[in-house]
């Protein structure tokens, strides 16, 4: 019965009134818990900490064994039945936690039990709760491969109760994640009965059924070819259909059901007018304020990443102008800001005339005030912005990313407390160091480069190689003194540390970052042979090892650089390659030059061209040495290498061996 | 003659090409980072005059048939100044993005045919290139690289320094030994000016590479 104190009672007295044997105390306790907590976070949480889950899921426990019964008339038992599922839902309604709670307290079968009632309401309230949970990654996971969970899954679309089919739709979503999954639901007819919701169904039904087609669909060319032939009517018009519904949250589902079926079957929605379709309407949807327009960017992000025909298309639709206007409004819920600035970063990802596009607009500044957003996803987000926009080598050329409004909040992020935002970080900052101005000493008077040597040492192996990534281009083509400055920073120690580090990614990033070292005028060859020739140690030391090809090549022409230096250095590097005195050894460099990878076997024979240059006073002795290896047996196998650039290079070496009289 | 398919495996082609491999190889020495240098001359019957240029690679996207770097030209006569930088773009044919015939720039097929004949190791191809300028050619194992350089704008000086970028070159690169002959085409300048460069070592003893990779 109403009252005027209906929501005023502490969460402790509603659960000592919870534990009341009056039935009606205990409804009316449990409609005021769930009219506490509906869509109030803060007083879940509380509700939680006090073991209300455990409390209402024992009283749904208690009175669950009544559901089969057919006499069940009785009001008080439904009632409830009807407000402890209606209160479990509400627990588990966005709220992971809740979630947790609510199948931790066992409730969870008992709710599937509520759907075998006579009690319509009943019923209800049961496939709400259930659904409701269903929406969290955290619902257990339904077993499609067991046979009577699939049957129990057929008798619940059949069912005609709204919530009751639509949780069946909602499992679906929720839990069907492998082709053996989408095989068996599609074998056991799941597909025409969604297809039946689809074409026939409520608001409700169309939707779950949207969103079910989708997870089913997902990578299973298959299916999606099976769905789209003529036994099924003409469902894939259906959902092309709906992509022009009234209501946004269906359009919205309907594209990204499409979306779907084009990135896994190309063979389907291939012509312009759908792919521009598509397009236009999600653009339309980042009007809507709410959650469509939320989940739009991130929809749109799905249809054009890494296909530039698409990209083409969006351009040409204004995409960068209305994504930019969007974000220009401020105040964006942290979902739409992080997908506006990710859509960004997709258009931006491959073509020049986007970025072009993007940069002419001048607002720049829109992307880098998302660096210091609140949360850590925009964060990442605005750093993947820049990431995509500063791939315009015409721009890094010409020095318009190295200025401190765009330089400093970045440096910044290094210290950032989520690895996520630091590894986004270094990725934008690894495009912007390679500038081919005098203004790359920007980056070492904010202290982005002493930064950069840090992360260098960091726990997480993504900080280190991707710190070593930004070090290897900003030194490139860089000035002695600013190599000296890195390097003395750095340490030979570190370097030749790192380039025998357990991860293989921060193995080739070193090496990469010594190659560009000492490149450049012959001194900085010097930087090899630091402390003892630290470092030229640890490259041959690598490659003795080397467990993938990308780490050969960057090694090798480690190598080759040193390697184009004086007698010293060329002597030098044929102790790397042969530091015992048997040279019966297989040398690292026999493996290299056999194999697949043919970067790896041009860095080589660059090598051995370096090593053999006829002007250098020792060649002839390195000749003989290389030729005892079978070096140039196995190179004279090569001279119709199927790479050009490998082929032209043996036989330059061939060709310079002659020099020496030999064959 | 392979006729165009449409590829249905990789969604992620740009849509209506196959990848046939016939763009030109990879070649070490045309990549980011190498320097070449040499000279740029223009002979006319009063006089030859010539100037020391250096070229450095910046940027390369074999993807997009794109290439960039620097232009260094040193003493050009009737300039202000001692050293002129200029950015240049370029386009690599590689029958996928670009093609022998220039389509802008004042150049018409005619104007194409007559500055690539000038390169011995054009005349080969002359013949498909007056077809269909080179669409179906399968350059994938020619060791000659043909670009189009065009100077986008002065780096080091002001656009009233006494020199013209209004032109662009038409570039041959050769992948065995990293040389470039070039002709400068500006139909309000001398024609035929000659780029003529090697690649540099310098000061080593041997070939040296480093390089940029974008995230």
């Amino acid at each position: 019965m109403p009252s005027a104190t209906v929501n005023n009672h502490r969460p402790r007295e509603l659960l000592s009134l919870l534990a009341s044997a009056d039935p009606e105390i205990k409804v009316r306790a449990l409609r005021e818990v769930k009219n506490q907590i509906i869509g109030n976070r803060t007083k879940k949480l509380s509700f939680l900490k006090i073991g209300a889950v455990p409390a209402v899921s024992g009283i749904l426990a208690d009175s669950v064994d009544n559901v089969i019964d057919s006499n069940c008339n009785n009001d008080n038992i439904n009632n409830i039945l009807v407000q402890s599922a209606a209160a479990l839902g509400s627990f588990a309604c966005g709220f992971d936690a809740g979630v947790h709670a609510v199948v931790d307290a066992g409730a969870f079968p008992n709710l599937f039990r509520l759907l075998g009632s006579s009690n319509e309401k009943v019923v209800d309230a049961g496939a709400r709760a259930l659904r409701m949970i269903y929406q969290s990654k955290l619902a257990p996971k339904y077993d499609f491969l067991q046979q009577k969970n699939m049957e129990f899954l057929i008798s619940l679309l059949n069912s005609n109760n709204e919530n009751v089919n639509g949780l069946g739709a909602s499992i679906i979503t929720h839990s069907c994640e492998t082709s053996l999954e989408q095989k068996a639901l599609f074998d056991a007819g799941i597909l025409r009965k969604l297809n039946g919701l689809l074409e026939g169904g409520s608001l409700s039904q169309r939707d779950a059924s949207l969103e079910s087609l989708a997870t089913i669909f997902k990578n299973n060319p298959e299916i999606i070819s099976k769905f789209s032939g003529p036994e099924i009517g003409r469902p894939l018009s259906s959902v092309i259909d709906l992509a022009k519904d009234r209501y946004p949250r269906t359009r919205l589902l309907a594209c990204m059901c499409l979306i779907v079926i084009r990135n896994t079957s190309p063979l389907f929605l291939q012509d312009i007018g759908i792919k521009t379709k598509l397009i236009h309407i999600l653009l339309e949807l980042l009007d809507d304020s709410g959650q469509v327009g939320d989940e739009a960017p991130f929809a749109f992000s799905s249809l054009i990443a890494q296909k530039e025909d698409l990209q083409e298309l969006a351009l040409e639709a204004n995409a960068i102008d209305k994504l930019l206007h969007h974000l220009q409004k401020g105040s964006l819920h942290p979902r739409r800001y992080e997908g506006i600035l990710l859509a960004l970063a997709d258009m931006c990802s491959k073509m020049e005339s986007c970025r072009s596009k993007f940069l002419s607009l001048q607002v720049l500044n829109l992307v880098t005030d998302a660096l210091t957003d609140d949360s850590a996803d925009v964060r990442t987000a605005a750093c993947i912005c820049l990431k995509s926009v500063t791939r315009s080598i015409k721009n890094l050329s010409a020095g318009y990313f190295m200025d401190e409004v765009i330089v400093i909040p970045l440096v910044r992020l290094f210290l950032d407390p989520s690895t996520s935002v630091q590894v986004a970080a270094l990725g934008a900052v690894s495009n912007i160091v390679v500038d081919f101005t005098t203004r790359k000493s920007i980056f070492v008077q904010c202290g982005g480069m002493k930064q950069l040597v840090q992360l260098a040492k960091s726990m997480e192996s993504a900080v280190r190689s991707n710190a070593l990534w930004a070090l290897k281009n900003f030194v490139f083509l860089s000035d002695n003194r600013l190599k000296e400055s890195v390097f003395s920073e750095l340490t030979a120690c570190l370097l030749a540390s790192l380039i025998c580090d357990p991860e293989p990614s921060v193995q080739e990033q070193a090496l990469a970052l010594v190659r560009n070292l000492i490149d450049g005028c012959i001194n900085s060859i010097e930087f090899a042979f630091a402390e003892d020739g630290l470092i030229l140690a640890a490259i041959g030391r690598q490659l003795q090892s080397a467990s993938k090809a990308e780490i050969g090549i960057q090694g090798m022409y480690a190598l080759c650089n040193v390697a184009s230096g004086n007698e010293f250095h060329k002597e030098a590097v044929m102790h790397q390659l042969f530091p015992l005195m048997d040279d019966k050894n297989q040398s690292f460099m026999m493996k290299f030059l056999q194999s697949n990878d043919s970067q790896l076997r041009a860095a080589t024979v660059w090598a051995i061209l370096n090593l053999t240059c006829p002007l250098s006073p020792g060649a002839s002795g390195r000749l003989e040495k290389l030729r005892n290896a079978g070096i140039f047996s196995q190179m004279k196998n090569m001279v119709n290498d199927p790479c050009v650039d490998v082929k032209l290079r043996v036989r330059t070496v061939l060709g310079q061996s002659m020099a020496f009289g030999n064959n | 003659m392979p006729v165009r398919v449409a590829e249905i495996s990789a969604p992620s082609q740009v849509s209506g090409t196959i990848s046939r491999h016939t763009s030109p190889p990879a070649c070490t020495l045309l990549s980011v980072g190498q320097a070449f240098s040499g000279t740029q001359n223009v002979s006319s019957i009063q006089k030859e005059e010539a100037w020391r240029v250096n070229v450095r690679i910046q940027g390369c996207d074999l993807e997009h048939g794109y290439l960039c770097g620097t232009m260094e030209a040193l003493n050009v006569p009737m300039a202000d100044t001692p050293i002129v930088v200029t950015f240049w773009e370029g386009e690599i044919v590689d029958t996928k993005n670009y093609t022998f015939f220039t389509g802008k720039w004042d150049a018409s097929p005619e104007d194409d045919k007559r500055h690539w004949t000038k390169f011995p190791s054009f005349l080969p191809l002359l013949s498909q290139v007056e077809i269909d300028g080179g669409k179906s050619l399968d350059l994938s194992n020619c060791p000659y690289i043909f670009m189009r350089w065009k100077e986008q704008y002065f780096v080091n000086v002001g656009t009233d320094c006494g020199l013209t970028i209004a032109g662009f070159y038409y570039v041959c690169f050769s992948c065995s030994d990293g040389s470039i002959n070039g002709f400068y085409y500006d139909p309000n300048s001398s024609p035929f000016q000659k780029l003529e460069l090697k690649s540099t070592n310098e000061g080593r003893s041997g070939f040296s590479f480093s390089s940029y990779e974008l995230q």
